[in-house]
């Protein structure tokens, strides 16, 4: 996957880009609008993270050019202010998202996973399964080394998130968006509480853990090495 | 420049125009009055002289009998000394004292003026009811009268003069005096800066007319100092919120930085860190949202609303959380609402999450709701003193000081999002407490 990230801060955008090679995208950085655009016509990119305030051209010169290319990229777009019209206007202009500064880290890579995604359909899943942890959609019932476990339904919709994000740290807001449809921040602790609860079920009376904190990041659900 | 002139000098003017004009009046009726009076006086005494001269001259017809008259004539004319007398009869002047000059012909009195000197003029027959009899043109000398009312007029306009200035003075003293307390409101108003917003008008020394005034100038005083007593305490606030997380990341990093340490206590740090940091992203982001809502920014999208299944769908997000603390949520009523959903939801998140907060163990938290539209949300709980009721809704405001220090999970901006919520969807937010129980009510427009 290959991220074009426009970005005229240089610290912002040196973390950036190293946080989401690591997270195993390949990314290219350029800090001025002009060059952007010309990379992201150009180049053959994945989805483009685009900032607003620019040098030579701002981000929504940028991808009026890319949409007028014909070009169908999935744009991020990233704004220091978060005035109506500014979010009117570049989702008129065909934006897929927008992040609002100050952002965590862990909710941008949320929502490039989430933009990523959304192009490629995923087969028909009947079943999600890891380890010995097996989620069936149809029957809608959970098993565990062949132990049948008792979710509720919004416990069955975490699971299934989780499954199906599995090795992706998932933020507390985009688990309340996904899970419970509640699109703002939230300083409850309703995740951490639902959480708990998810962990006595799925794997309390298990050696293997498979729900894992992420300090102050989220929850990721995978098999762990250490 | 008219429109410049104080409101002193303005009054001052109007009175003086007032006075000239009435004593402008005055003296022009009590000319007229004396000059009337003159002309009857006049037509008096030409009348007696008249008579005393048609009996001098009685049955006199022609120049001969007129001659033998003469003498007693002239001793009847000497005892009037400003009388002019001439007598024509058939086209010829039997006598003409008068100066040569044209009389009127018409009988009856006359005014007219000769040589610096006026006339009164009365012509008559000799003998009345006679066509063809001698005619008597009497003129009376009435140069003093004329004097008196010339004297007359000069004082006259005088007075209106003296009276007029008179009267501007006066006014202009009595205008300004009049006119002090809206001087000392002027004062005050320009005394009123930053520092002085607590001054005020004394309203009880106003008079009426300007009671209203001075009112409604202290009430925006008071409007006035309130915001600015806000708008102190959030800056303040801002600080304070600030300096608790940043003090702790400056030490925090400091310390970790002084000496080398196993990779543990690095990362321990950082995630220590990235709490604060988390806090203060969240503190900067609700400070962004309430600004948005100050600037009118927040427009909330008109959708229809079923207010049941959005406090259904907040109930069952907080369900976990309230089973955890042992209160029961309940949902009463439906209502429809055309509103913004996700503003609404966190409008009402914070409601929910700030009951939970205060409501003990086996408590509970109840969501009601009627159509028109009022939801409340009430929960059990010691209740909140009657002062602090319209303080919950400030920025920063903690029920609980205990609270206040340390970065706690809360910042206290909940209530304060959820009221700009509410405003932007033209509702209104308030409070009610009692022993035992709190209540928050939310009242929104109906659905057009």
């Amino acid at each position: 996957m290959k991220l074009l990230i426009v970005e005229d801060q240089p610290k912002t955008g040196h973390y950036l880009r190293q946080g989401l090679n690591e997270a195993g995208f390949t990314t290219e950085l350029v800090a001025d609008g002009t060059h952007g655009q010309h990379l992201a016509l150009t180049g053959d990119y994945d989805l483009l993270i685009l900032d607003v305030m620019l040098p030579g051209r701002d981000g929504w010169q940028i991808l009026q050019a890319v949409r007028s290319a014909g070009l169908d990229i999935p744009v991020l777009f990233l704004t220091a202010r978060d005035a109506v019209e500014d979010r009117v206007h570049g989702l008129e202009l065909g934006a897929d998202d927008y992040l609002v500064k100050p952002f965590a880290f862990s909710e941008l890579l949320a929502r490039v996973r989430s933009l990523l995604r959304r192009g490629s359909s995923a087969p028909q899943e009947t079943a999600l399964q890891l380890a010995d942890l097996r989620l069936d959609l149809i029957r809608r019932r959970v098993e565990r080394d062949g132990q049948r476990i008792d979710l509720t339904a919004k416990e069955f919709a975490l699971l299934e998130l989780l499954l199906r994000r599995q090795g992706e740290v998932l933020p507390k807001s985009l688990i309340a968006s996904q899970v419970w449809d509640m699109n703002f921040d939230s300083d409850t602790n309703i995740i951490e509480v639902a959480i708990r609860r998810l962990r006595l079920k799925v794997d309390d009376n298990f050696p293997t853990k498979l729900i894992h904190t992420v300090r102050g990041m989220g929850y990721v659900l995978e098999e762990h090495v250490n | 420049m008219i429109k410049r002139l104080s409101l002193a000098s303005r009054l001052a003017l109007l009175f003086a125009a007032c006075t000239a004009v009435v004593s402008l009046i005055a003296g022009v009726l009590f000319n007229r009055a004396s000059e009337a009076h003159f002309i009857e006086l006049d037509q008096q005494q030409l009348d007696s002289m008249l008579v005393a001269l048609r009996s001098t001259l009685q049955g006199v017809e022609s120049p001969a009998s007129f001659a033998q008259r003469q003498a007693q004539l002239r001793a009847e004319l000497s005892r009037q000394p400003d009388l002019t007398l001439r007598i024509s009869a058939a086209g010829q002047r039997w006598l003409d004292d008068a100066p040569s000059m044209t009389l009127p012909t018409t009988p009856g009195l006359h005014s007219l003026q000769n040589a610096g000197t006026d006339y009164r003029v009365y012509n008559a027959p000799l003998t009345p009811g006679q066509p063809d009899s001698p005619h008597l043109s009497l003129m009376l000398d009435i140069t003093h009268h004329q004097h008196f009312l010339q004297r007359m007029q000069r004082l006259i306009w005088l007075t209106v003069g003296l009276s007029a200035l008179a009267t501007a003075l006066l006014g202009a003293w009595a205008a300004r005096s009049g006119l002090r307390p809206l001087r000392r409101m002027g004062e005050v108003a320009a005394g009123v800066s930053a520092h002085s917003l607590t001054q005020r008008l004394p309203q009880q020394h106003m008079p009426v007319e300007l009671a209203e005034l001075a009112q409604a100038f202290n009430a925006m005083l008071e409007r006035l100092d309130d915001a600015f007593q806000r708008l102190s305490a959030f800056s303040a606030d801002i600080a304070h919120e600030l300096r608790t997380p940043l003090s702790n990341l400056l030490t925090q990093t400091q310390v970790i930085l002084t000496q080398p340490r196993p990779l543990e206590d690095y990362r321990e740090a950082l995630h220590s860190n990235l709490e604060e940091l988390q806090w203060m992203a969240q503190l900067v982001n609700d400070m962004l949202y309430l600004a948005k809502a100050d600037h009118g920014l927040l427009m909330p999208k008109r959708e229809p609303l079923s207010l049941a299944d959005e406090v259904d769908a907040l109930l069952e997000f907080f369900a976990l959380l309230a089973e955890d603390a042992q209160v029961s949520l309940v949902r009463e009523g439906s209502a429809h609402a055309s509103g913004d959903r996700g503003m609404l939801r966190r409008a009402l998140s914070n409601l929910l999450d700030n009951a939970l907060r205060f409501t003990p163990a086996g408590g509970e938290v109840r969501v009601r709701m009627v159509d028109g539209v009022t939801l409340t949300v009430e929960n059990t709980g010691e209740g909140i003193p009657a002062p602090l009721l319209p303080r919950l809704f400030d920025r920063f405001y903690r029920a609980d000081p205990s609270r206040h220090e340390g970065s706690s999970e809360h910042a206290g901006l909940g209530l304060a999002i959820t009221q700009s919520i509410v405003r932007a969807h033209g509702g209104r937010i308030y409070c009610e407490s009692g022993p035992g129980w709190t209540r928050f009510v939310i009242e929104l427009p109906e659905v057009i």
